[in-house]
């Protein structure tokens, strides 16, 4: 890896010196200055704006969508609808269920059903408005119960359950015996938005050589140009993605966003599109943290140890997998979060619903299961009369222990370590556990 | 379509604008000064942050007819003979910097404060740029790179 040459003095006997030294980002200078190039910040001659029309209904049929009146505002070049994608309308990250335009049915109140490109933001702005749908309501699925519904219609081809997947150790009849106490609760957590800063943006153009290039706030540029070429009926080396210094990402800019909407109006006006979402698009439309429905039973024995956790995990992953089945099946994973646990059955359950879609954010899927497997430890702890924290201390991995999935621990693993810090300071600071 | 002579940075700056559009608008599109963000376009995040007459001000929410015969100055119009303000440098060099978009709001928050007030404390630093959303530092090194180009101690 190249190393900056601005760096501390530190850097320069030999190659381990950079570990612990504070080294300035090869950029920072320039985004201190406000010269770096977002893609927001840049323009090409005759480039024009574009504008998304989103569903706004969660579940429909399309019968029409009438364009007449968006055409005809001052300005505009171009108004879009799935019937104009000259390649297959379909792409995903996963699995291939996300269309670039509505074509037969709504599945999300954020479906894109329609482009604009005008001279100016505002004439694109008014076109979206403009253009009127002709919608029939279907039944929705919106949440995670309703998605579990045997009689719900489905969102896709083949049912609401997208996968299943498993985690087992030891032998769970066996851990309920010997437990003293046994909590059982239901936990939720909602969705949330990764919020960066800096919208999804991209900027699309023809190259001289016939290439049609995307500067893109993406966080992965290879894995877009994948999906975007099928979509555009372009071969992959007629289809350039450059990645743009991003404002901001969290695993939302990993699917794609603006970049084939963007790269479809640049094909067919052949004029530099930039496609700017707005803080509201940006909301309603990329992936946010999957909400999750966790039933937990964890027992432990009178001396705090614990015997055995039983789970549950119902991941709502929206209209589109995106990531979907990784996260929630990471949330299974890490279940029994960092402790010892003999005996184990652990279930997840990746579920279409058509609530906005859920992908990568920070922890992907560990922090549900976080909620889930302390407020487990804290309730174990209260019923049992320990200290929360030596619940914890007790039943840490420690080296030479496994996790759920069976992978042994060496001495690499911190976590006992760092609950003592946190006795040591909460003993010396006087602080203490309350519970009302 | 109206002409603006804008004060910017201590220029004079020629524009046509409708008079409705935002002082930020008129920045990035028109001017190409494009160090000042839009993260929100709604007054809610701090990234268009520019000061107007010394003050810190929103640009997204206000309109270009507003700012005739004031003073603007944007990130850009910061560094002195080349050289970047203690602020841009101290920020660079303590971590106050990841995704970068943030900056130039909490910079021009910053640089407002120590104008006023060249000494804060921790405390006003954190209510100075209360008004400006950073999603990936956590605050804390930008809190001490502020406190750095202040040069009053760091915790
Ligand atoms: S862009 Fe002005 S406050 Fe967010
Ligand atoms: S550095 Fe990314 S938002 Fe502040």
């Amino acid at each position: 890896m190249a190393q900056p040459e601005n760096a501390t003095s530190a850097a320069q006997s030999g190659p381990y010196d950079w570990i612990g030294s504070s080294v300035p980002k090869v950029d920072a200078l320039d985004k201190a200055l406000g010269i770096t190039q977002y893609v927001g910040d840049m323009q090409m001659p005759g480039m024009l704006h574009a504008r998304i029309r989103w569903s706004g209904v969660p579940h429909a049929i399309i019968r029409g969508i009438d364009t007449s009146e968006a055409v005809k505002v001052p300005g505009v070049r171009a108004v879009l609808t799935a019937g104009d994608i000259p390649g297959i309308n379909r792409y995903g990250l996963a699995v291939q269920d996300q269309r670039v335009l509505a074509d037969d049915k709504v599945r999300t109140a954020a479906d894109p059903v329609a482009l604009v490109a005008a001279d100016t933001e505002q004439a694109a702005e008014e076109a979206i408005t403009k253009i009127k749908l002709d919608l029939e309501p279907l039944r929705p699925i919106l949440s995670i119960e309703d998605a579990l519904d045997p009689t719900a219609p489905s969102i896709h081809e083949s049912g609401n359950l997208f996968t299943r997947t498993t985690v087992r150790k030891g032998d769970l009849d066996q851990g309920v015996k010997e437990s003293d106490v046994i909590v059982e609760e239901t936990y939720r957590t909602h969705l949330m938005d990764h919020m960066a800063m800096e919208t999804e943006s991209s900027l699309a153009y023809m190259d001289p050589t016939g290439v049609l290039t995307i500067i893109t706030s993406t966080q992965y540029p290879y894995r877009d140009r994948r999906q975007i070429a099928p979509a555009l009926n372009l071969s992959m080396n007629k289809v350039r993605v450059v990645q743009a210094p991003i404002g901001g990402g969290f695993g939302r800019k990993d699917d794609i966003t603006s970049e084939i909407h963007a790269g479809l109006l640049a094909l067919k006006t052949q004029r530099p599109v930039r496609l700017v979402y707005t803080r509201r698009d940006s909301l309603i439309a990329n992936t946010k943290r999957h909400p999750m429905l966790m039933k937990f039973r964890t027992g432990a024995r009178s001396d705090g140890r614990l015997t055995f956790v039983d789970a549950d995990i119902y991941g709502d992953t929206g209209a589109y997998l995106s990531l979907g089945a990784f996260v929630i099946k990471k949330a299974g994973i890490h279940a029994c979060g960092p402790y010892d646990v003999p005996n184990i059955r652990v279930d997840t359950h990746t579920l279409y619903t058509n609530n906005l879609s859920s992908g990568a954010m920070r922890g992907f899927g560990v922090l549900q299961a976080a909620v889930a497997h302390e407020s487990q430890m804290d309730q174990l702890a209260h019923r049992l009369g320990i200290s929360p924290i030596d619940i914890r201390l007790i039943n840490t991995l420690k080296p030479g222990l496994a996790t759920g999935t069976g992978q042994v621990m060496d001495e690499g693993c911190g976590i006992e370590a760092t609950v003592l810090r946190i006795k040591e300071y909460m003993e010396s600071h006087d602080l203490r556990f309350t519970r009302s | 379509m109206e002409h603006y002579s804008l004060k910017i940075n201590g220029h004079v700056y020629e524009t046509g604008a409708e008079p409705f559009e935002s002082l930020l608008d008129v920045l990035r599109e028109k001017l190409r000064l494009t160090g000042s963000k839009k993260g929100c376009d709604e007054g809610e995040c701090g990234s268009c942050t520019v000061l107007l007459d010394g003050k810190p001000v929103l640009s997204c929410i206000l309109m270009v007819s507003d700012v005739r015969d004031r003073e603007v100055l944007t990130v850009e119009g910061l560094p002195q003979g080349g050289e970047p303000h203690p602020i841009q440098v101290e920020m660079t060099e303590r971590g106050g910097i990841q995704c970068g978009y943030c900056t130039p709001g909490i910079i021009m928050s910053a640089y407002a404060l120590l104008q006023e007030n060249p000494r804060p404390s921790e405390d006003e630093i954190r209510f100075a740029i209360a008004g400006n959303i950073c999603r990936c530092t956590g605050y804390s090194k930008i809190v001490e790179a502020l406190q750095a180009a202040a040069g009053t101690p760091i915790r």
